[in-house]
């Protein structure tokens, strides 16, 4: 939109002012803390929890869903306490602007003296987020949703810990069950930029590794709002089973129009998570009917430690849970298990805490790796089923604890 | 390419492009009339789509929603019109751009406020669901419904403009709208007019578009940018030049992906350059540009 495409040009230059002086600032800091010890946290009777999120543009309701799973937890069910300390929050909105991003980091870093970073959404702002924090070491880097792989491939932090997902998790562990169950040859559709490159690109690895075909990859620009002549050319590849990767509206207009145009008949289609998920599925109807998809987190499982989680959530904020409040919640839970084990606010002892340990969370197993801090988890496949008054994920298989590699790097 | 596959395209490149004449046509007349980019016309196209929600999820009934939702968007866009657009007119341009800029920003703000941030959509009206069999392949209903009615209303505006009182009172003013007045005609109502018309048909595109498209606060800028390019293709202000620059950009779209993959984005921001390089005024356009 042009208005944000401005509105971000004046913040961005508002902001370098800003992280220019911030940027000074911390010199003169960091000379001080190396005379006199420890840089210390905020007060060491309370917890403070940054949220670097968006709150405007498309992807602001992912950031309240975030914000409201972490929420949930400290305030309503630990009373705003984390071990008898007060949980204080501080937000700023990142729009879907990396430079933001990084500059309103660097300000939570260094003068509001953040314990915890909860954020971002979007990978591209993770990416310029991440030398903040790795430089600065006085923060635990709660990553409540952005997947890119490669923020764990280069220069890892011990900083870093995704109460999330990464690409290879929500795309590549769905391979062998097409393989095995659906079809051994797909074409491959995909929203074109970073994310929808990376799952479609570690999908058709493992599906070729399985014994697989891949017969076609068709990119659509994001935000494309007419995939009919896509679809022609997915119609066209002859498969009998598409993998895609598309989010949001995307994968709403694609869905709709998969659908209308009788592909559905044609050959199945399979998924990333986001494909289909909570909040998409209202809005695609019967028109995703009989698909398969993979996510680590699916609001209709039925697990008792689920079902508290959504009659809880529920009851709080009148909507269902969806990936990303599960994402916020465990990012609570990482923080409450942090400050409990580590008995303080010391980034250095609540890195070793977490490293390694398990949440007891929605989704079902969870641990963050040892080696990566990225989790450890069950994922999902789901087929989307009738349900009363619309349609609604159905897990036919839990793939158990699914890890996935290391991209080298070893903390 | 198989002879069908061609064909369906082909299809496809028309009604895209028909589709999208419901709303650059209101963006061009606004344009060639009172000279005011409107900023906002992506966002009466989004009130359109959340209107014809609210009504079918009250109602029940999606015809109703096709009915009520445009006349409300009219409404408002009568009321932007009277009350901000008008004591400006005859200033300088850039306070029309920055007023409607100002209210796409409003709308979008207030849009997410009240239905929210998340991805909905409008049921398919039972009567349009399912596919016709068009001998080489079938198509869906709904999408040739909306051919239909894309083609109707473009057909009735032309008539309309070329035939009747209010059409020559149009083209009038819009050619010289001092000598109009001079003449007894209320200018600023036919002014009015225009703008409620060109809203009302961006509503109607937002409840046809709202029901085979995702909806959400999003949609009003991925159309307008789209919309912008196709009347700077045609020509600002020209009716014939928004027809035939939403044709070109179909055509440009169904066809893109089979034979340039990799540059459908593009595309239409080459073909744009190309046009003005060639036409500085667009297709259709009046160089003097007045």
């Amino acid at each position: 939109m042009p208005s944000e495409r401005m509105s971000d040009e004046k913040r961005s230059v508002q902001f370098s002012r800003r992280k220019f002086l911030a940027g000074s600032g911390a010199t003169v800091a960091a000379s001080l803390a190396g005379c006199f010890g420890s840089a210390g946290s905020s007060g060491s009777d309370s917890v403070k929890i940054g949220f670097v999120l968006p709150f405007s543009g498309t992807y602001s309701f992912l950031g309240e869903s975030i914000v409201n799973g972490v929420k949930l937890r400290l305030d309503e069910q630990l009373d705003g306490e984390i071990d008898g300390r007060t949980v204080e929050y501080v937000r700023k909105d990142t729009g879907a602007d990396p430079a933001t991003g990084a500059s309103i980091t660097q300000e939570f870093l260094q003068s509001e003296n953040v314990d915890f970073i909860v954020g971002p959404v979007s990978s591209a702002v993770a990416g310029a987020m991440k030398p903040e924090i790795a430089s600065s070491g006085s923060a635990i880097w709660l990553n409540a949703n952005a997947g890119n792989f490669k923020l764990v491939q280069d220069n890892c932090t011990k900083y870093h810990f995704r109460t999330s997902f990464n690409t290879w998790q929500t795309s590549a562990p769905l391979a062998s069950y097409i393989n095995d169950n659906i079809a051994d040859n797909v074409v491959l559709s995909y929203a074109n930029y970073t994310f929808g490159q990376q799952s479609k690109n570690l999908f058709r690895e493992e599906f070729e590794k399985v014994g697989g075909s891949v017969v076609d990859e068709i990119g659509a620009p994001l935000g494309t709002s007419d995939y009919s002549s896509f679809l022609q050319e997915i119609e066209n590849s002859g498969a009998d089973a598409v993998f895609s990767f598309f989010a949001g509206s995307d994968a709403v207009n694609y869905i709709k129009q998969f659908s209308s145009f009788g592909l559905n008949e044609k050959m199945t289609q399979t998924g990333s998570g986001f494909l289909l998920s909570a909040d998409t599925l209202q809005a695609q109807g019967t028109a995703a009917l009989g698909m398969y998809s993979l996510l680590h987190y699916t609001p209709t499982k039925q697990t008792d430690r689920n079902q508290a989680f959504v009659d809880a959530y529920s009851s709080q904020y009148d909507t269902t849970p969806n990936v990303y409040a599960c994402q916020g919640y465990d990012s609570a839970l990482a923080a409450e298990l942090a400050v409990t084990e580590a008995g303080g606010t010391e980034t250095d002892p609540m890195v070793s805490s977490l490293a390694g340990a398990e949440l007891d969370s929605p989704r079902g197993y969870f641990k963050f790796k040892s080696s990566t801090h990225d989790p450890v988890m069950d994922m999902d496949i789901r087929q989307v089923v009738e349900a009363d008054g619309g349609v609604q994920n159905e897990v036919v298989e839990t793939l158990t604890q699914v890890e996935g590699p290391t991209w080298g790097c070893n903390l | 390419m198989a002879i069908e596959g061609i064909a369906k395209t082909a299809l496809l490149g028309v009604e895209m492009g028909m589709t999208l004449v419901l709303v650059t046509v209101g963006l061009t007349l606004i344009f060639g009339m009172m000279d005011v980019i409107n900023f906002a016309h992506g966002s009466l196209y989004m009130l359109g789509a959340y209107f014809g929600l609210t009504v079918v999820t009250v109602t029940g009934n999606w015809w109703a929603a096709l009915l009520v939702a445009p006349l409300l968007v009219g409404l408002l866009g009568g009321l932007i019109e009277y009350l901000s657009i008008r004591p400006l007119y005859g200033r300088n341009p850039l306070y029309h751009i920055l007023l409607t800029f100002g209210f796409a920003i409003m709308l979008h703000g207030l849009v997410t406020e009240i239905w929210g941030g998340q991805v909905q959509n409008i049921a398919t009206p039972s009567l349009l669901e399912g596919s016709v069999d068009l001998v080489l392949f079938s198509y869906p209903l709904f999408r040739l419904f909306l051919l239909g009615v894309s083609i109707a209303v473009t057909a009735a505006l032309w008539v309309a403009m070329r035939r009747s009182d209010f059409g020559i009172v149009m083209r009038a003013s819009a050619h010289d709208s001092e000598m109009v007045d001079a003449l007894g005609t209320d200018v600023k109502r036919v002014f009015t007019a225009v703008f409620v018309l060109g809203s009302i048909l961006a509503g109607l595109a937002g409840v046809l578009l709202g029901t085979s498209r995702a909806v959400d606060p999003g949609m009003a800028a991925s159309i307008i940018i789209q919309a912008f390019a196709i009347v700077v293709i045609g020509g600002l202000g020209s009716y014939r030049g928004a027809v035939v620059g939403a044709f070109v950009v179909g055509m440009l779209n169904a066809f893109g992906p089979t034979f340039a993959p990799q540059f459908t984005d593009a595309l239409l921001y080459l073909l744009m350059a190309a046009v003005l390089l060639v036409k500085p005024a667009g297709l259709f356009g009046t160089p003097e540009g007045a």
